[in-house]
């Protein structure tokens, strides 16, 4: 069965190269990743929507998106922005850290890690919230009152060209490139779930999870999503 | 004399971006800060005016992490002429001793082949601005 990902939350830090607060949000990024909140978040580099793929630029309307920035030029949230989507939250270290000796780019102070660990903080907060988990701070794990979560550290990786698949149906005479829709299909045709009205209902939230319909539209993107579906399952068998 | 401008790749998910990001440092902090000048892929790709400034009409060295090749493809597109590209694998491959790892910190094999890669950048800016000075 392929592995459709689970609602994660993405995570674009700026990294400027010439300031310290841009190796805070790289390393606190990182913390994250890594350490905070790794089966939740996934990175993509910031130059990825431009140098990358369709895929890549599907990154921010694929996932909940977390902007990082260093500074008030604001560059992984205006970016993101204009080339993939509209992150669903934005933390920047100088709002954030009031003080402004953290070291160099190269090689942060003590106040520079302690940056880090508050910036995290703020970061894994914004994640559950993005993900309606409530985080029991002391014992470092999921409420018991939520769904069990595994946490283990792990080291980060990027999306870099892993490439959300997307394909393009028409909806009321309109192309609209749908997100994860190959995906979806082979998880549904896998399950042995057929093209049918029980089966719309719940392929069309699945597709929800990751494209926005607009009000009024759902019956149209359900006709459409269902038409390719049918002919997705008829290629296979 | 207009320097070098060097642009490393912002890679955060592969150890090789930390590799080439802290080459970057060595060579325009270390070992030529005369004549190098970082340049932040983030400005670049927001289209700042300024990073656009700095790397249109000058050379640049681009340091790249993966075979993505942001840092090149960001430099070009901002209307800069890559004098040379360097990818941080091929580094590597000359020097397979040397096996980074860690991306927030790196090992010790990672902070030698940063220095490597520094040195090679450092042969590089000397030609760039050995043929600015003899033109």
């Amino acid at each position: 069965m392929p592995d459709l990902p689970k609602k994660k939350v993405g995570i674009v830090a700026c990294s400027g190269e010439e300031m310290a607060e841009g190796t805070v949000t790289r390393q606190a990024a990182l913390r994250v990743l890594e350490q905070l909140r790794p089966n939740e978040t996934v990175t993509i580099c910031l130059p990825l929507f431009l140098a990358g793929g369709e895929g890549d630029r599907a990154f921010a309307r694929f996932y909940p998106t977390i902007a990082l920035d260093g500074c008030d030029r604001r560059c992984a949230a205006r970016g993101t922005e204009m080339y993939s989507g509209k992150p669903a939250a934005s933390v920047v270290v100088t709002d954030v850290v009031k003080d402004n000796h953290l070291g160099t780019a190269r090689r942060l102070s003590e106040a520079g890690k302690q940056a880090v660990d508050v910036v995290a903080g703020q970061v894994a907060q914004k994640v559950d919230e993005l993900l309606g988990v409530t985080w029991d701070r002391k014992q470092q794990v999921a409420d018991p009152s939520q769904p069990t979560q595994e946490s283990k550290a792990k080291v980060a990786t990027c999306s870099c060209g892993s490439g959300i698949p997307v394909q393009v149906v028409q909806v009321g005479g309109q192309e609209v490139t749908l997100i994860a829709l190959p995906l979806i299909f082979e998880q549904f045709h896998a399950a042995a779930k057929l093209p049918g009205e029980g089966t719309a209902v719940e392929l069309i939230q699945t597709v929800k999870i990751y494209n926005p319909i607009p009000d009024g539209q759902e019956a149209a993107f359900t006709e459409a999503v269902m038409r390719e579906y049918a002919a997705f399952c008829q290629e296979e068998n | 004399m207009r320097k070098v401008m060097i642009v490393p790749c912002s890679g955060i998910g592969k150890s090789y971006g930390t590799v080439a990001r802290e080459g970057a440092y060595v060579v325009t902090e270390d070992l030529r800060p005369d004549t190098t000048q970082l340049v932040p892929l983030s400005l670049l790709v927001l289209g700042d005016e300024q990073a656009r400034a700095d790397v249109s009409g000058a050379q640049a060295i681009t340091i790249d992490g993966c075979k993505l090749a942001c840092a090149t493809k960001m430099v070009t597109e901002s209307g800069g002429t890559v004098a040379h590209d360097l990818a941080v694998l091929d580094v590597y491959r000359r020097h397979r001793d040397l096996k980074p790892s860690g991306i927030a910190e790196l090992n010790e094999g990672g902070t030698e082949l940063a220095r490597a890669l520094a040195d090679e950048v450092v042969v590089l800016v000397d030609r760039l601005t050995g043929e600015v000075k003899n033109a």
